[in-house]
């Protein structure tokens, strides 16, 4: 797969990290390639992270999942460093951020990324608009600036009255946001999101979902999200990683992932995924088989019996213009010869959209015999779905 | 040929002891928190014990509570060095109705009292040894608190002899000098300052009595208020805490005395004709007291070490058969 | 091997020996115990001859102070001070049925004869926790922020809590004297633990989350700690300020025994001679005092607290 040639805005190279009070030993056999159980019994270490590579794109959302314990927490927070590797590189923006000094890291900290917990991590003593200034005042910005700033971003989460509000008067989704809004107040480039929408109720957390999407719409941040919830990674996630163990287990896009599960682990995840929901259109679409482009009858006949298919594709100038059934142009034929225009044979054109679930276009490529058209708003030509294509993305398990 | 010896003087002993138990009994005895006090009960104990068979035990005590306890409760059975000049009303008053039973001096030539100053000072400026140059020189003795007023280390709040001090402190006008009160707050506070005094031998006036570890460790000068002791006043007003008008005079020599419950000198004959003998002089004590001080020792080794040591002090207070038993204890520590 | 019998005089002397061991525990010489004792006692007393005046004047100002307080308490009348009290009673807890209560029974107290020892109590517990608390938050915030010291400090707070009194009450004396200034000292070696103890325990309780997302925007050391930590940890704070003020009060009656002036020692005066109701009513003065002290604290920290609980609506 060909990702872009520009280099990554962050980039994690050999990262790991030892949770006890002898490091080195339990490094010596992660290079012998033991587990983190072993290492565990062994030694009584705990291998947090184990030589981790990442690359994460300017202006994505790259998905880090993983179950509990698995060391999502410890590698977000590697980020800004609030954890300190054992060994390995982070370079955020050509920065290499082991090297920051104290007071750099602080400076780092307070530009370059900002984070929302699952917890919130909200300052209880503080009301709700100095809690989304916060960064700023830790900047040392002047309250009259703060508190325009952050009413604003405050307005954006869609919170606005709650300013004098403290955070306990609140609930976790009302919190959440101020917690979001108090990350994007600083104008960080990146966003680390760490469950951020965990503690959330579902419905919450879908309401979540979508203001995030439509913020980063706006926004174009760079944002590094972590959960557990695989449904809400495909959701959210342009890349998504996952961690077993302290390891890289795969990394791809979500529908490499859904697809192309790369181990059993990746796959047992990947198993209760409801695909007719989170599988769309453009990911299980073919070309279409029997291209047409001559209105001739007998040329049409020639060239799909010739790929002995039963309907042709019609395009004109490269514009799709229309489906003709085989049937159609024989009973024609025989009835008049080949007086009539192709054009007066096509059907209406059934087409879905190329973000259409399977769930949706399911009922549509069963009604109709041919495969369905994938056709963008503006009219573009995508490919085609079978009724074969989406039965079988929903069925099987390896691509 | 052994073996009835042996019974024998089992027989003897169980016959000799066995009246005096009977007699004596349980035996509480007041031990005081200083050293001349704890020393006597401690000898009391043990000579009560072997000597005469009492299931004689120590108990604190103090001054006031033991003598208030005494006459309203009957308990503990001996106070061994009591001083009762403080207690006049009540002993006398629990003789009368007999309650107490005065056994006699435990210090024979009564305890001292007065208002010292170090040796040291007085070495340097002999004046200082009388009232009238303590006043002339009242700016020496600053004040703990107040650099521009002079101290004066009177008795703990709550002791007897605090009012004592009072009034003589009145009665000298030792006011109009400069001097204040300075409340030590117990006799641990009062030691330590004369104590601290000491080690940098800094000035010091004070209350303090005698004999006691202190006095016996740091020499100090009573000061003479050329007055002469005059028990009268001292009696009727210097005590008093009602005296309008205290005059000067000297401590006479305090009554020091052992006193026991009537109960016991009764049930307890021979025991408590041990106790009318047993006394010590002022310069003994003060000698057992410069022992206990350098070797640092509790009541019970200072006990051991007087009953080993002076002998022919104590044998006289008990008859030859008493004496031979407490020996024979002895000999077992 | 048969001898379990011993046979000769020396081999019964070794079995009385090792009975006597075994029965007895195997003491020091107490010729050596002495020895050590004086001389321990005798570097104490060289220590305290050659930085005695030193140590003293060190705490001079103190002393001052301390008398100045007690001479101001002492000098004003007795109705400002009830007012100045009460006003502060209000400031603090907003409460009218604290500020009655508080303001009856120190008009008891006066009432009972009691009002200058009351002052002078209540000027030396005042200073003794403006120094508890002055001396123990910095303390318990280094506590908190290293383990190691948290190791050392530890053990000497358990001495501090539980030595007795009265064994460094008489080195004190030794070298300062009686008076204000060890009975100061005193009272603070008593009652700094509990600050001490629970400023430690309230940093190191703060929420990680929420100390983890001031440090991800960038917080530095002591924006950490004045922003965060300590306005989270103050409700476990005061709480020790609270059981410093209680404690500094119970030792009222043990400073009286160095000649500490105030309600202490009437209590002291009456333990030696049972006057009981004048024991009672000066402890009762005590109590008095600590229920304010209590009260007022208390009700302060709730009032500054409440956004902390979800329910109070401001
Ligand atoms: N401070 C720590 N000391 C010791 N071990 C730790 C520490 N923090 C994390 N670990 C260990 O590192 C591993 C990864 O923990 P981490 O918190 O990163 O997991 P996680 O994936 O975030 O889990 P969860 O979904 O439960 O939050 C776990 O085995 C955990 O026990
Ligand atoms: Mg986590």
């Amino acid at each position: 797969m060909a990702e872009p040639a520009i280099r990554p805005l962050v980039q994690v190279r050999g990262l790991s990290k030892v949770f006890g009070d002898n490091p080195l030993v339990a490094m010596e056999r992660i290079g012998q390639g033991h587990s983190k159980d072993q290492i565990l019994e062994q030694t009584g270490q705990t291998v947090g992270l184990n030589t981790i590579d990442l690359d994460i794109q300017a202006g994505e959302i790259f998905v880090i999942m993983g179950l509990s314990g698995s060391g999502k927490s410890t590698l977000i927070r590697h980020f800004n460093r609030l954890i300190e590797p054992t060994q390995g590189q982070i370079t955020v923006d050509g920065t290499d951020v082991m090297t920051l000094s104290e007071k750099q890291l602080e400076q780092f900290r307070r530009h370059k990324m900002s984070m929302v917990f699952q917890h919130f991590g909200l300052l209880p003593h503080r009301t709700v608009i100095e809690n989304v200034g916060y960064g700023l005042m830790v900047q040392g910005i002047e309250k009259s600036e703060r508190r325009k700033k952050a009413g604003a971003w405050l307005d954006a989460v869609g919170l606005d009255g709650y300013e004098e509000r403290y955070p306990a008067q609140l609930s976790g989704g009302q919190q959440q946001r101020v917690g979001l809004a108090r990350a994007l107040c600083t104008d960080a480039d990146i966003l680390l999101m760490d469950e951020a929408f965990s503690a959330l109720d579902p419905l919450i957390r879908s309401e979540m979902q979508d203001q995030l999407i439509a913020l980063q719409d706006r926004l174009h941040k760079t944002i590094i999200f972590i959960t557990h919830d695989l449904d809400e990674a495909l959701r959210l996630g342009d890349h998504i990683a996952i961690l077993k163990d302290g390891l890289i287990s795969q990394v791809g896009r979500p529908v490499d992932i859904l697809l192309r599960p790369a181990d059993a682990y990746v796959e047992a995840f990947v198993r209760d995924v409801n695909r007719a929901r989170v599988l769309t259109a453009d990911v299980v679409m073919q070309p279409p088989s029997c291209r047409l482009t001559n209105e001739n009858l007998e040329e049409a006949l020639r060239q799909m019996r010739g790929e002995e298919k039963d309907y042709g594709y019609l395009f004109k100038e490269d514009n799709f213009r229309g489906i003709v059934s085989r049937r159609a142009i024989e009973a024609e034929i025989s009835k008049s010869g080949l007086k009539v225009d192709l054009i007066q044979l096509l059907e209406k054109p059934m087409s879905v959209h190329p973000g259409a679930s399977l769930e949706k276009i399911l009922p549509t490529t069963l009604g109709h015999p041919y495969p369905i058209p994938v056709v963008t708003d503006d009219g573009d030509f995508q490919g085609v779905v079978s009724q074969k294509d989406v039965i079988s993305a929903l069925t099987e398990t390896r691509g | 040929m052994k073996i009835p010896t042996v019974l024998l003087s089992v027989v003897i002993s169980g016959f000799l002891i066995s009246p005096a138990v009977a007699d004596c009994g349980k035996v509480t005895i007041a031990d005081m928190n200083w050293n001349s006090a704890s020393l006597i009960a401690n000898v009391d104990r043990f000579i009560l014990q072997h000597g005469y068979g009492c299931d004689a035990e120590l108990v604190p005590g103090d001054t006031m509570p033991t003598g208030t306890s005494m006459v309203e409760k009957g308990e503990p059975d001996i106070a061994p060095e009591l001083w009762s000049n403080s207690l006049k009303a009540a002993i006398d008053k629990g003789v009368a109705e007999k309650r107490l039973r005065v056994a006699g001096k435990s210090l024979t030539d009564g305890g001292e009292e007065g208002f010292w100053v170090p040796q040291y000072m007085v070495d340097k400026d002999p004046s200082l040894a009388t009232i009238a140059g303590i006043k002339a020189k009242a700016k020496l003795f600053k004040h703990p608190e107040d650099d521009n007023k002079s101290g004066f280390y009177t008795c703990p709040a709550g002791w007897n002899c605090q009012i004592s001090a009072g009034n003589l402190f009145k009665a000298l006008k030792l006011k109009d000098d400069g001097f204040e009160l300075v409340d030590p707050g117990s006799g641990a506070g009062l030691a330590g300052a004369i104590a601290k005094a000491f080690t940098r031998e800094e000035a010091w006036f004070g209350y303090y009595w005698a004999p006691t570890a202190v006095l016996g460790k740091h020499k100090m000068v009573k000061v003479d208020f050329g007055s002469g002791a005059d028990r009268e006043e001292y009696m009727t007003c210097t005590t008093s805490a009602e005296c309008e008008n205290p005059k000067v005079t000297m401590y006479p020599p305090s009554l020091v005395e052992t006193v026991t419950t009537e109960s016991f000198a009764r049930r307890a004959t021979e025991a408590f004709g041990y106790l009318q003998k047993r006394g010590f002089k002022n310069a003994q004590m003060n000698e057992l007291l410069a022992w206990v001080e350098e070797n640092q020792a509790d009541g019970n080794i200072a006990m051991e070490y007087f009953l080993k040591n002076h002998e022919a002090t104590w044998q006289p207070w008990v008859s030859t058969e008493v004496a031979a038993r407490v020996k024979k204890a002895l000999a077992g520590l | 091997m048969a001898a379990a019998r011993p046979d000769t005089p020396y081999e019964m002397e070794m079995v009385m020996a090792v009975e006597n061991w075994l029965t007895t525990f195997p003491e020091m010489e107490r010729a050596d115990l002495i020895a050590i004792r004086k001389a321990l006692d005798a570097g104490y007393r060289a220590f305290s001859r050659s930085y005695g005046d030193l140590i003293e004047s060190l705490f001079d100002p103190l002393l001052y102070f301390l008398v100045w307080f007690e001479k101001l308490l002492l000098s004003t009348p007795w109705w400002l001070v009830i007012l100045i009290v009460v006003g502060l009673v209000y400031g603090a807890s907003r409460s009218p049925k604290l500020l009655v209560g508080v303001a009856v029974s120190l008009l008891l107290i006066g009432y009972f004869g009691m009002w200058e020892n009351t002052m002078r109590t209540l000027s030396i517990i005042t200073v003794c926790t403006i120094l508890s608390i002055t001396l123990g938050i910095p303390i318990g915030i280094m506590m908190a922020r290293s383990d190691r010291t948290q190791a050392v400090v530890t053990p000497v707070l358990d001495i501090m809590q539980t030595m007795p009194a009265f064994v460094y009450l008489i080195p004190v004396v030794m070298l300062l004297g009686i008076g204000k200034v060890p009975g100061v000292i005193a009272v603070v070696i008593y009652a700094i633990p509990p600050v001490i103890r629970l400023t430690n325990l309230g940093i190191r309780l703060v929420d990680k989350e929420v100390l983890e997302a001031s440090m991800a925007f960038g917080a530095t050391r002591r924006q950490r700690l004045w922003g965060v930590q300590m306005p989270l940890a103050m409700p476990t704070i005061m709480a020790g300020i609270n059981q410093t003020i209680m404690m500094a009060l119970a030792m009222v009656v043990i400073a009286s025994m160095i000649g500490v002036k105030g309600l202490g020692q009437p209590v002291l005066k009456s333990i030696t001679n049972q006057y009981f109701t004048m024991g009672l009513f000066n402890g009762l003065a005590i109590v008095t005092l600590a229920i304010i002290f209590d009260r007022v604290s208390q009700a302060y920290a709730r009032r500054t607290q409440r956004h902390l609980q979800g329910n109070a609506h401001g």
